[in-house]
Formats: C-alpha cells, sequence, structure tokens
C-alpha cells in the first residue's frame, strides 16, 4: 500500500497532503509537549494538589497550663465547651438545616444569615465546600445532648469539644491572671508563623499574655482522607494517601505556679470592700515576690474569655470600656500617681544624706510656711517638730523648709534609687514608669522659668511626682529590709503537666541601695511612731493585735472634669487619693504592703483601716500555716519514732 | 450496492483504519466505565453509572451506519449533497423551535426518550457540501476570494445558527474543518493574506460582540490559570491536577483521585481525557494519542489516493473534523486552549457524537476500499 501517493485525476489538489500531515503531527507534538510537563515534569506538583484535595489535617487542640497560686491553688484552669460546626458541601439546606436550627435554638435572624453564608459556599466550587464551618459557640450541654442524639439523621453537622479557660476566682485578681480573647487579624498577622490560626485564642492580659507562649501548649495534627465518595476501605485509602507520620500528639502547655496568695487577695478584696476604686499590692520584703496584687474595680475573666459566646462578650466590654472608675486598668502597676506624703520618708533619706537636716533639726510649724509669695498649707499646727515628729505627724512644714533647701535633682536621685521612675520588670501588664522631675524635666516641660516652689511640693510628694504602688511597695520593701531593692516576681516557678518543675525562678537583687544605719533606723522609728505615737496619722484606726510599720499619704489631685462623666459626679473625682505604705512586723519585717484608695479622701482614715485589716488577715493565716506545719511535723515525727 | 468492485472485502478493506477505531471505540468504553464508577451505587445517580452501557449500543447503531456508508459508494452523497445540506440547515432551525434547554443552550432535539444534536450531524452534511463545491469548481489557476465565497457563505449559515445555540466549540470546528478543506485547493496569495487579515478582524470583532458573558469569562480564565483556581478556572484546574497526577504510569484503572473523588467536572463527556490520563498515566496518552494521529495522517493519507475530487476532499473534511475535535478537547484539558465544550471523538459520551464519528469513519472506509 503506498502512502500519500497522488493519484493523476484530482486536479490542484496537489502536494498539500504533505503539508495537512505536517500539521497534525505538529498539533500531537504540541499536545505531547504539554502532556511531558504536566505528568513527567511537574508531575510532584500535581501529585500534592490531588492529595492536598483529597486528604486534610484536623488539629487536635492541646491543654492549656494551668496557672496557681503560690500554696497551689487553681486559678486558671480549662473546661470543655462545644463548638458546632457545618460542612456545607455535605448539608441539606431544605431538609437537614431547619431541625438542626431548631435544635439550636437559633432565632430567625441567626438562621438566615447562616443558611445564606452556608448557600453562597455551596453555590461556589471549591474546596472551601467540604471545610467546616463554625456555627456557633459554647452551646448548651442540653443542645449538644440533642445534636448528638439525632447525629445519624443530621449530615454535615459536626459538635467539637473545645477546652475553654475556666477562672475559679472569677474577678479576683483577674488584671494579674489576665483572660483569653480571641485572636484578631493583626496580631494574627505578627503571630502566623508560630502556629496561630484565625479562630484560635490568645492570652489578653496580666500572666494569660505574658506567659502565652509557655500555657499555650503544641497542638498535634491528625492527616485524614476524605473517602466519602470512595468504594475502598478507610484503612486502606489512609494507607495509600497520607504521609507519615500520620499523627502527631498534642504537646499540654506549661504549668505555672505564682508567687500570690490567692486567700491574701481574698482578704484585700473583702478589706476593700466599702470603697469604689484602688488597688493594693503586697510584696515579701526579703524576695521581693508579690504575695498580692489587688485592682478595682474588676471584672470577671471568665465572662470575658469566651465562655459565654460573642455577643455577650462584646456587651461585657462595652460595659469595662465606658465604666470611668477605669475596670481594665491594672492600677498596681498600669497607672502612677502622686506619691503624697508616703514619699516623706525619702525626701528626709535625701535631706539628711546631703547634710541639710540632722534628726535633731527643729522647724516650728504654724500651720504652713511661706516661700516666696505664697503660702504652703501643712495639714495643721504642729509647733516645734523634729525630724521624727515631722514624720509620724506628717508634718508637711518640715520638710517644705527641707525643700527650700535641697535641690530637686537630689530628690529624683534618691527616688531612682529605690527605684521610682524606671519601669521595675514586674512581667505582668504594660508597666506605668512613674516620674521623678528633675530641674531639665521642668523646664522642658513647664514653659517659663522653674520655680522654687516645685521642690517644695516634690519634698511632700505632690507636684509632678508619681509613683505605681508596685513601685511605692517594693521601695517600702527596701526600707524595710535595710536597703535591698528586688526585682519584683510574680512567677516562682514553671511545670510540666505532670508537675515536674522545669524552672524555678530564685529572688533577684536589682540593687542594694547604700543607706546608713543610724539614719535607716530613725526612719523605722518613725514608721513605727505613725502607728504607734498617739499624735501618729495611723494610730485613730490602729487595730491592737496588728504590729505594722507605715506611713500615710494624701495625695492632691489635678482638680478636672473628667469627659463623659455625670457632672453630679465630679467631687468624686476631685477628691484626694489616700494612701498607706508600710510594712509588717514593724521589728523583724517580713511584708511591705501598699495602699491606694482612689479619691478616698485622707490616708489615715481611709488607706490605714484597709490595710490594718489585710495585715491582720495575713497575720492569721500565717499562723495557722505555722500550726498546720508544726502538726504536720508532730505527726512526722511521730510516725518515724513508732516502728 | 453491496458488490465491492469485483474485490474481495476482505482484500480491500482498509485494517488499519478499522482497527484504529476499534481500538479508540474500546479504549472509549473502558474509560467511560472508570469515569462513571464513582456513581455505582449512589442512591439517586445510578443512570451515570450506566451511560457506558449506552455508550456501547450508541457504539452498535453508529457501527451499523458506518458498514452502511462504506458499503455504499460515497458518490451517492455527491449528488445530493446540496439535498442533504439543506435538510441539515432545517434540523438547525428545528432547534430553534423545540430545542430542549440544557444548562442554558438549547442544542438537542427530543424524540421520544433519545435527544439528537443536529449541529453533529451537521458537521458531515457540511463537508458533503463544500466537498462537492470543490469537486465541482475545478480551477487550475490560484483561486480568488471570490471563488472561495460560495463555500465560506456555505459554512457560515450553519456556524451562525449553531453560535446562537450558544455553541462555540461546534462552530468552530465547522470553521476550522472548512478551512482544511480549502487548504488543499491553491489559493492567491493576496487573498489568502486578505482572507487571514479578515478572519483577525471578525475573530477581535467577535470578542466584543459575539461572545456570552460565561464565554468570554472562560477565555480570560485560561489567559490567567494561575490566578483562576476556584470559580471561573476551578474546572480547568482540577483537570490538569488530575493529569499531571496520573504522572508517567497512571494510578491504574479507576484508581485516579481526582476523578474517584469528584473532583472532575464533566468527567464523562468534555474532560473523559483527564480520567484517561489519570488512570494510565503519560505512557497511556502517548499510546491514545498515537492512534488519533495515525487515524488523522491515514484519512489524509485516505485522500491522498482517493480516485476524485468529491471523495480526497470529504476524506481531508472528516480528518480535519477529527484532528480538531481531538486537538481541542485534550488541548483543553490539558490547559493549552481555553474551555470550549468540544467532545473527544469516541471518548466523550453522547449518541450523537459517536453516530457523526462513526459515520465519518465509514464514508473513509468507503473512500478507501473505491480508489
Amino acid at each position: 500500500m503506498s502512502f500519500l501517493v497522488q493519484r493523476s485525476d484530482v486536479g490542484e489538489f496537489r502536494r498539500r497532503y504533505r503539508w495537512l500531515v505536517f500539521a497534525v503531527l505538529l498539533g500531537f507534538v504540541g499536545l505531547g509537549v504539554k502532556l511531558v510537563q504536566l505528568q513527567i515534569v511537574d508531575e510532584e506538583v500535581h501529585r500534592a494538589q490531588a492529595r492536598r484535595n483529597i486528604t486534610g489535617e484536623i488539629r487536635l487542640a492541646t491543654t492549656r497550663g494551668v496557672i496557681r497560686d503560690a500554696y497551689g491553688r487553681v486559678l486558671a484552669a480549662n473546661r470543655p465547651s462545644y463548638n458546632v460546626y457545618v460542612v456545607p458541601e455535605a448539608i441539606d439546606l431544605k431538609a437537614t438545616w431547619p431541625v438542626a436550627a431548631q435544635l439550636m435554638a437559633l432565632d430567625d435572624q441567626e438562621k438566615q444569615s447562616l443558611e445564606e453564608r452556608i448557600a453562597k459556599i455551596q453555590a461556589t466550587p471549591s474546596a472551601r465546600r467540604s471545610q467546616q464551618i463554625l456555627l456557633k459557640v459554647d452551646v448548651d450541654r442540653n443542645v449538644v445532648a440533642a445534636l448528638k442524639t439525632h447525629e445519624a439523621d443530621l449530615p454535615g453537622i459536626q459538635v467539637v469539644p473545645v477546652p475553654v479557660r475556666y477562672y475559679p476566682y472569677g474577678a479576683l485578681g483577674a488584671h494579674l491572671v489576665g483572660y483569653m480573647r480571641e485572636i484578631d487579624p493583626d496580631t494574627l498577622a505578627r503571630v502566623e508563623d508560630q502556629g496561630y490560626r484565625a479562630g484560635d485564642r490568645i492570652g489578653a492580659v496580666g500572666i494569660e499574655r505574658r506567659w502565652e507562649s509557655y500555657l499555650r501548649g503544641e497542638r498535634g495534627l491528625k492527616k485524614v482522607v476524605h473517602w466519602q465518595r470512595a468504594h475502598a476501605k478507610r484503612e486502606e485509602m489512609e494507607a495509600r494517601f497520607l504521609e507519615e507520620p500520620r499523627t502527631v500528639e498534642p504537646i499540654p502547655g506549661r504549668d505555672i505556679s505564682l508567687t500570690v496568695d490567692i486567700e491574701l487577695e481574698a482578704a484585700i478584696e473583702r478589706a476593700m470592700r466599702g470603697q469604689l476604686a484602688g488597688s493594693v499590692v503586697v510584696v515579701d520584703v526579703r524576695t521581693g515576690r508579690i504575695l498580692a496584687a489587688f485592682s478595682k474595680p474588676s471584672f470577671d475573666a471568665n465572662v470575658v474569655s469566651g465562655g459565654s459566646g460573642t455577643s455577650a462578650i462584646r456587651e461585657a466590654f462595652n460595659k469595662l470600656y465606658t465604666d470611668p472608675l477605669k475596670p481594665t486598668l491594672d492600677k498596681t502597676m498600669s497607672a502612677a500617681y502622686p506619691p503624697g506624703s508616703t514619699y516623706k520618708p525619702f525626701s528626709a533619706l535625701a535631706g539628711l544624706a546631703d547634710h541639710l537636716i540632722t534628726p535633731s533639726t527643729q522647724v516650728d510649724c504654724h500651720g504652713g510656711y511661706e516661700f516666696g509669695r505664697r503660702f504652703f498649707r501643712c495639714t495643721g499646727v504642729h509647733r516645734n517638730v523634729d525630724l521624727y515628729q515631722a514624720i509620724v505627724q506628717s508634718c508637711n512644714t518640715y520638710f517644705y523648709s527641707l525643700g527650700e533647701q535641697i535641690h530637686i535633682d537630689r530628690l529624683a536621685e534618691i527616688g531612682l534609687d529605690f527605684g521610682f521612675g524606671v519601669k521595675t520588670g514586674v512581667g505582668v501588664n504594660p508597666e506605668a514608669r512613674g516620674r521623678m522631675p528633675t530641674r531639665a524635666w521642668y523646664t522642658r516641660r513647664q514653659k517659663g522659668a522653674f520655680r522654687g516652689g516645685f521642690t517644695l511640693l516634690a519634698a511632700i510628694g505632690q507636684g509632678a511626682a508619681t509613683v505605681t504602688v508596685t513601685q511605692l511597695a517594693l521601695a517600702y520593701a527596701t526600707l524595710a529590709n535595710g536597703g535591698t531593692l528586688y526585682q519584683p516576681q510574680v512567677v516562682r516557678s514553671i511545670e510540666t503537666s505532670d508537675g515536674t518543675i522545669v524552672q524555678e525562678f530564685p529572688p533577684r537583687v536589682r540593687r542594694i541601695v547604700e543607706i546608713d544605719h543610724e539614719r535607716l533606723d530613725l526612719i523605722h522609728r518613725a514608721l513605727r511612731g505613725v502607728v504607734y505615737e498617739k499624735k501618729g496619722t495611723a494610730n485613730k484606726e490602729r487595730l491592737p493585735e496588728v504590729d505594722m510599720a507605715g506611713k500615710t499619704g494624701t495625695a492632691q489631685v489635678t482638680h478636672v472634669t473628667p469627659k463623659g462623666i455625670d457632672p453630679e459626679k465630679t467631687w468624686y473625682f476631685n477628691r484626694d487619693h489616700a494612701w498607706f505604705a508600710g510594712y509588717a512586723p514593724s521589728d523583724a519585717p517580713e511584708i511591705a504592703i501598699v495602699v491606694l484608695v482612689e479619691h478616698g479622701g485622707g490616708g489615715g482614715l481611709n488607706a490605714v483601716p484597709i490595710a490594718m485589716r489585710v495585715v491582720r488577715d495575713w497575720q492569721k493565716m500565717k499562723a495557722e500555716r505555722l500550726e498546720a506545719h508544726t502538726t504536720a511535723d508532730r505527726a512526722a515525727a511521730a510516725k518515724r519514732s513508732t516502728p | 450496492m453491496i458488490g465491492l468492485l469485483g474485490a474481495s472485502p476482505r482484500e480491500r478493506l482498509d485494517w488499519p483504519l478499522f482497527l484504529g477505531v476499534v481500538l479508540v471505540s474500546v479504549a472509549g468504553v473502558v474509560n467511560l466505565y472508570s469515569a462513571t464508577s464513582p456513581y455505582i451505587g449512589m442512591a439517586g445517580r445510578e443512570g451515570i453509572a450506566d451511560v457506558y452501557v449506552s455508550q456501547v449500543y450508541w457504539l452498535v447503531v453508529g457501527g451499523l451506519v458506518a458498514i452502511f456508508l462504506a458499503a455504499i459508494d460515497y458518490r451517492f452523497f455527491e449528488r445530493l449533497a446540496y439535498v442533504l445540506y439543506a435538510a441539515g440547515i432545517v434540523g438547525l432551525l428545528l432547534v430553534w423551535v423545540l430545542g430542549a434547554d440544557v444548562r442554558g443552550s438549547a442544542r438537542w432535539i427530543q424524540l421520544g426518550s433519545f435527544g439528537f444534536q443536529p449541529s453533529e450531524f451537521m458537521k458531515i452534511l457540511l463537508i458533503f457540501a463544500v466537498a462537492r463545491y470543490l469537486a465541482d469548481d475545478s480551477k487550475t489557476e490560484p483561486r480568488t476570494l471570490v471563488d472561495l465565497a460560495p463555500p465560506l457563505l456555505l459554512t457560515a449559515v450553519p456556524t451562525a445558527l449553531v453560535m446562537a445555540q450558544p455553541d462555540l466549540g461546534t462552530s468552530i470546528i465547522y470553521l476550522l474543518t472548512v478551512f482544511s478543506m480549502l487548504a488543499i485547493t491553491k489559493i492567491r496569495t493576496s487573498s489568502l493574506i486578505t482572507g487571514i487579515l479578515s478572519i483577525g478582524a471578525a475573530a477581535a470583532g467577535m470578542w466584543k460582540f459575539g461572545l456570552r458573558d460565561y464565554q468570554r469569562l472562560r477565555i480570560t480564565s485560561f489567559l490567567d490559570q494561575e490566578a483562576n483556581k476556584t470559580g471561573s478556572g476551578w474546572h480547568a484546574f482540577q483537570s490538569r491536577t488530575a493529569i499531571g497526577d496520573g504522572g508517567l504510569w497512571g494510578a491504574g484503572f479507576r484508581e485516579g483521585t481526582q476523578n474517584q473523588f469528584g473532583f472532575l467536572p464533566d468527567q464523562f463527556t468534555d474532560f473523559a481525557f483527564a480520567v484517561f490520563a489519570e488512570d494510565w498515566g503519560f505512557i497511556g496518552c502517548v499510546v491514545l494519542l498515537g492512534l488519533y494521529c495515525f487515524l488523522c495522517v491515514w484519512a489524509v493519507n485516505i485522500a491522498s489516493q482517493a480516485k476524485d475530487r468529491f471523495g480526497a476532499a470529504v476524506a481531508v473534511g472528516i480528518g480535519a473534523k477529527l484532528f480538531f475535535q481531538v486537538f481541542f478537547n485534550v488541548g483543553m484539558a490539558l490547559g493549552l486552549v481555553p474551555v470550549v465544550g468540544i467532545t473527544l471523538p469516541l471518548f466523550s459520551y453522547g449518541g450523537s457524537s459517536v453516530i457523526t464519528t462513526l459515520a465519518g469513519f465509514g464514508l473513509l472506509m468507503s473512500i478507501s476500499i473505491r480508489r
């Protein structure tokens, strides 16, 4: 048989056949080249895509670490909660959906908007059709039971258990422990490479936020085949299509033990019940460990952490952010206040160090001090006072006189020595730095010349100087322990979920403040006098069983009319802050305590009773612990001796 | 009519053509079974799982038609060419009146429980008419545009009708088939250039005014394959994935996951090749495309040896139709050309397509036997 041999009688159809064959071959070669590209060169790319089409990864939830207090009481743990998901591809909007919606008790609007969303995904061909869509979070247990019962009749509806954070103490210590929130897009963009995904929860405040990387744990992974359309057995499909390892077990997060004693925190809460707003910090003077950090008003961490659904969270936050008492603010460290008279011991130490005053220097107080054309008022008429009496009775005149002689930068220097004006590095919530104003600061800030009156005010803790409650507590701890300024600590140790200690944090000294022994002794005596002397500013509110030393303070606030506050209530916001800063026991100090009652009025009248009650409860707890200890020791000793 | 010009049928039968067609048909049925196997036992979809059986019926019907066409002298159709062409046009017009609407386009006429596509049969009838014209109009000097006007007009009418259904794919096949038939004639160079330029202009005009939105979308999503993996480019993307997943040796019969898990669109019609490619891999594709290639080249060979101009032109037309359908359908599955609805001869499920294709091969056989 001849090939492409032309016959004679076909006229013009000549020699074109070779070109046709050439064109055909060219066409098939073109197809062949593309086949080589798809099936041989890029085979792996397409194989991978085909696998991605039919397989998926289920993320296995991990358990977030538990947060405990110093005595092992649980402050933050996890409880199971149930989310309902829908797979758009698998659900029948006509038959299944209404039943599911009814079982979940969705209202009409919710039902409508979800239905539209599912229908939209169903209509667009893409891999999203086979992915879970979140329908409802933290559904009621009854709903879970109903959905589980009807599981077989509800293809496409899935009930997934998710751990939700639970805070047994609710609002108590909420600023310190923190809470969880759903990750927002900005944060997600920053931490996506650490394995966070949209919809994840992340620590928002306090320990939950600062120690997120320890608490979080690592999610596990399970690879699956979407096998519903195939005729093969599931095991076979999995063996064929899934790469090893098919399952990666989740690693639970680290547990964290705090230095805080939640019972002490509860005692503070009880003592503070009569006050609207304020803050209390208790520090161990021998270690710098924070024993309690209390900020009022507080909020229930359970409500804002997602246990109750999105709308409840939104509502709670709206309330929190519009409250003029600022419940979201951690007043122990995120806000700075004028220290008032609680700063006087530091002014005194500066004056003694510079030999501007001696313990016997006397000043005659007739209710104030004339300086330039101004009269600086005192709290009363104290007559002849020496340094001891000036502290005991909180005489301003004495310190105005000192303020006239001392350079304002010296007052700032001693403040910096004791840790004011710098962040303490406690590592919980964003810290306010506070301010120790210097001459340079005033010239920079205040237009016009520096005036001597500023120093007079600074000497009594007024003016531009501000401190945080935590700073003040650490400074008084330094006074109490003879000059060791500690790095404050909130976390004592990190443990694995089975209790093995991974890391312990021993106390860390920040600085030794050099103070002459005799001068310090004078200050100690004066602070004790504040409580024990008849004329002492804390004496009237003294509880007989409490042994404590300290200093009261009444800090004037700048008179302002805060925005958005009922004019009827502005009187409250213009009232002075009440302070008490001290330590106990007075002769061998163990704890330092600072009480701030925002707009509480006079410190002696309002802050001292709180400090008294807290220390009283602390003494009680200490005694109980000691007794429990000795009983246990005796029992152990008895046991040892019996055999 | 039955007498095969003296020689015994065995002797004159075009065995390569016959074997080629049989092999492709068998492969097509086997592939259809694989393509629809995910539906076996699936409630409400049993009908789909059985289409390969229907395809066998259509192959039998088509085979009978082919035997009939091979047995009678093709010159019979030369005489009737214009009449048949007119009948075909009437059929296309009938679609307008009786057309059954399937996915937004009316292509079928329902006869009892069978729907048939006049546009499929028109492919052959158009080839007849153009071949008749070329056979009648024997020339020695190169043709001018005026000489080409009648066959182009013959093509324009059904093309426009099919285009209006709308069925872009079939109208493209009409045009390319006729252009191929004209390519074997001598055309004056200036006329050829004018012709190509006016085709270009016409294409631009079509793009602007003649295409529907979904057709335009298919072409734009083809041009930007990387960006269009969801929505309009989803089908093409999954098809390329299926073919690539086949690799060198293929996943094996009924093992291609893209098809078995329902990721392939139109897997037993327009994207049947993707199923085949995933099951049988590069090796299988080379064999299948080799068979198609052989059939196309063989059609040209039959044309070259045809004893008259009509036979030669018909053979070229049928070869061209086969080539362009294979090229466009496979090219579409590979992502080489935009997604247009063109069936893969003997692979895509469909009675009209199978009968038309086999009728074409019957005619080729008739021309081959009577050379």
